[in-house]
């Protein structure tokens, strides 16, 4: 369908990849040209999409009573920003971490298993030891040992990555109820003291984003992780190992580097990352919920479609986590003041099937050459 | 082998691999399955022991913890069955079979498809639409009919709706996958939640049944269920259903192994862009698997809604889910998947025993569940510990564990081995473009013969 389109795409990306010199922006700049001139489907749908969106804004501003005006109005409010903070900083994290594992060529599909282990853990801990960040801290080490059990199946077993991720998910999801119900005699933690916020004095005096300046320090430390992973993949020795892994560990086993540790560390990250989402979850929701897919929900599957959808990019990653979750906050929003009148069992289906969606139109990004490979260096 | 070698081309090639693959690695996956499972089980034995030193009772059952791990492990697996010398149909025996039935199906849904090179996780949205649909549909076929025959007609469109309902589920992630390179794994994950929440909807909006409270369909009259046979009528379980099911097992076999359609499904598993130039359509031979599979995973939920039941509720247990971890066990064999599926009917009525018999929470199959999954998914770790235990000086042993395989000793820079079944979803993942030849075929076939 958009075989050239997307072709096109990942050619503008590699050589950008070779001469790192070129601007984010000049990428984008290059990307957009080839996907008119190509014209795919996706690039319709694309045009199509910021059409509707910008004569929907234009519409609401100068009608405020009618729909669009509606839609515009909640944009527009401060709370719809605050809770879509609040909303894209576990999914963001557990992209990150995604981002890591990936690129050093670790799929790692149990994101959703870290987060559910460590947002349990963070929960308890919390309600045991009386202090939310100690509960923070629990819930991102057991995040990382969950990470590193992955990392041994992966890389010391050479399990294959996609069904150790699986058997991650699958043990998270019975393993935080069991435990659950072992301290608390039930699926659900008791209620726990939330993060409190911070409030940067005169910036959130600001319209419309004065949010982003009172807020919980989640949302800050999410803002400092996605600029330091940014750093980290493009600007360290570390970050090029990470690439260098994920695309052609070969050579950088030639060039002495151990892929194995690599990988380890790069995978531990992950944990690390993911397990930092978790807790914030557990934590700024006053407790964990275990009942069915339990309080996270997919979010671990959501973060792995936003992070191919920014295309392995820190910054693209929490961009595209932002742009899912206004679209959430934004139908529940018009769902609470009664514009739109759908039943939240179908409004529920709604992030799930713009995944499917997504993915469907922009499934084809490349990944790294070597993810989901075992790498076994020629001596042993 | 040797016939494969005659006929030259990409197509005798992998029949060569396919041979090598299913002859050689029979035994080690059975012993890796079986480590596993031992594995697994010891691995909940320490957390139920340690679990039980968390929590607080008034006389501590073994060794100061408060859970007994072999009361528990007493309960999950020798209790499942209740005293078949005294009542061979005893209600424990029926629920155990029952879950075993639905397992079975699950099973083979995630197995057939995996088959192919897709790994369908969506079996659980694929059966929960199955059930809905096959529930919905009975009703109104039932209100229609009456007298002796009326199961005769019943039954068969129950079933037939579970299938054709779950195979258009399942046919959407194959399309997506196949046309558009969506990867199946998050596709079908975003699937099951999106199931749930419809069918939710579907039974709120339109299906209720009006005298009852909570959210369901309305009962079906005893005709239009699976006739119980030997079993008590109060029994969830019918010999019917377990008799569908073996012959899905039986059938799913031979249609996988000596039939043209099993062939593409096999060859565009193992090796897509071989079987595309052997002349196979991958793309729609993907969608073809995915359907079928998603046919199955319905065709368990019609007998779950017709045999246990009587009529669709929403909390629909994690049969699918179950469903993969029987695939995996029984090494994606339709014939491994009837014991796999057995051993798991134990498991799941075994947690109801557990429950009622210790304080331990039944959740603890959920872990199982997990840790058979990840120990399956690492042969390299019980090889490993295989070839420590054998000396070298014996090489019988050796050869069973490892599969006939050759060592890493004797290859040398072989850094993409085929191993178990793992390697064929390689190009199931990201669903992008890899280079075909990290895979399991040109390994193989670098090893002249």
């Amino acid at each position: 369908m958009s075989d050239e389109a997307s072709t096109s795409g990942s050619e503008s990306d590699e050589s950008g990849e070779t001469n790192g010199s070129d601007s984010l922006v000049e990428r984008g700049r290059r990307g957009v040209a080839a996907w008119f001139a190509d014209a795919g489907l996706t690039g319709y749908l694309g045009v199509f999409t910021l059409a509707v969106a910008v004569a929907t804004t234009v519409f609401g501003l100068l009608v405020p009573e009618s729909l669009p005006g509606a839609i515009v109005a909640i944009l527009l409010s401060e709370g719809t920003l605050a809770a879509t903070l609040r909303r894209t900083v576990p999914i963001a994290f557990a992209a990150l971490g995604g981002i890591f594992a990936e690129k050093a060529g670790v799929i790692n599909i149990g994101l959703e298993g870290l987060l559910i282990v460590s947002a349990f853990v963070a929960a308890a801990a919390a309600h045991f030891l009386g202090s939310v960040w100690l509960g923070l801290a629990a819930g991102v080490l057991a995040s990382v040992l969950l990470a590193l059990l992955f990392a041994v199946a992966c890389i010391e077993f050479r399990a294959d990555q996609i069904i150790a991720g699986l058997a991650i998910w699958l043990i998270a999801l019975g393993l935080a109820p069991f435990a659950s119900v072992v301290f608390f005699g039930s699926k659900n933690t008791p209620t726990i003291d939330s993060f409190g916020t911070i409030t940067i004095p005169i910036l959130s005096e600001l319209p419309v984003v004065g949010a982003v300046f009172d807020a919980s320090p989640m949302v800050f430390l999410l803002f400092v992780a996605v600029a330091g992973s940014w750093w980290l993949l493009n600007r360290t020795t570390f970050g090029r190992w990470v690439r260098a892994s994920g695309e052609n560990p070969d050579a950088l086993d030639t060039a002495g580097v151990n892929v194995s540790r690599v990988r380890y560390a790069a995978v531990t990250l992950s944990g690390l990352l993911a397990g930092i989402g978790g807790a914030a979850l557990s934590i700024s929701l006053r407790g964990f919920t275990g009942n069915g897919p339990t309080m996270v929900n997919g979010r671990g599957f959501i973060a792995i479609v936003t992070y191919l959808f920014g295309n392995y990019d820190p910054i693209g990653a929490l961009l595209s986590t932002m742009l899912f979750t206004s679209l959430t906050q934004l139908q529940l929003e018009l769902q609470a003041s009664g514009v739109l009148s759908v039943p939240s069992s179908l409004v529920r289906t709604i992030p799930f099937l713009t995944v499917i969606v997504v993915l469907a139109l922009f499934g084809k990004t490349r990944i790294p050459a070597a993810a989901g490979d075992h790498f076994e260096s020629g001596e042993e | 082998m040797s016939d494969a070698d005659d006929s030259s081309g990409w197509r005798g090639r992998v029949t060569r691999v396919l041979d090598r693959l299913t002859s050689a690695s029979a035994r080690e996956r059975l012993a890796i399955s079986l480590s596993a499972l031992v594995l697994s089980v010891a691995v909940g034995a320490v957390l139920i022991y340690g679990a039980g030193l968390a929590t607080t009772c008034r006389r501590a059952a073994f060794l100061g913890s408060c859970y007994d791990p072999f009361v528990v492990y007493d309960q999950l697996f020798f209790r499942s069955f209740g005293n078949l010398l005294a009542d061979p149909t005893n209600p424990k025996a029926a629920t155990t079979l029952g879950e075993a039935t639905i397992l079975v199906c699950t099973g083979l849904s995630v197995a057939v498809a995996f088959k192919a090179g897709v790994f369908n996780i969506g079996t659980q949205g694929q059966l929960v639409v199955g059930a809905l649909a096959t529930a919905v549909v009975t009703y109104a076929v039932s209100q229609t009919l009456a007298g002796p025959l009326a199961t005769v007609v019943s039954l068969p469109v129950g079933v037939l709706t579970g299938a054709v309902t779950g195979g258009l589920y399942g046919a959407i992630p194959g399309a997506l996958k196949a046309y558009a390179d969506a990867n199946e794994v998050i596709t079908t994950i975003m699937l099951n939640f999106v199931a749930t929440n419809l069918a939710l909807f579907a039974v709120q909006a339109a299906f209720k049944d009006p005298e009852s409270v909570a959210t369901q369909t309305r009962r079906l009259p005893a005709f239009a269920q699976f006739p119980r046979v030997v079993f008590p009528e109060t029994a969830d379980f019918s010999i019917v259903a377990l008799a569908l099911a073996v012959t899905l097992a039986v059938a799913a076999a031979y249609l996988l192994a000596a039939t043209a359609f099993g062939y593409d499904v096999r060859t565009s598993g193992l090796q897509s862009a071989a079987a595309e130039y052997g002349g196979v359509d991958a793309k729609r031979t993907t969608v073809a698997a995915m359907t079928l599979s998603g046919a199955l995973g319905g065709v368990g939920g019609a007998i779950y809604v017709l045999m246990k039941l009587g009529n669709f509720q929403t909390n629909v247990p994690a049969y699918g889910f179950d469903g993969i971890t029987v695939t995996i066990l029984a090494g994606n064999n339709p014939l491994g998947v009837l014991a796999a599926g057995l051993l798991f009917g134990v498991l799941k009525s075994g947690s109801i025993n557990v429950s009622v018999a210790t304080d331990v929470p039944p959740e603890l199959v959920g872990v199982i569940r997990g840790l058979i999954v990840l120990f399956v998914a690492m042969p390299e770790f019980f090889r490993l510990i295989a070839r420590r235990y054998t000396s070298d000086d014996s090489p019988g042993e050796t050869a069973v564990t490892d599969g006939g395989r050759p060592t890493d000793d004797e290859r040398p820079g072989s850094d993409d081995r085929p191993t178990d079944d793992g390697r064929s979803t390689d190009d199931t993942q990201g669903g992008t473009e890899r280079p075909p030849d990290g895979d399991t075929g040109s390994d193989d076939g670098g090893v002249s013969p």
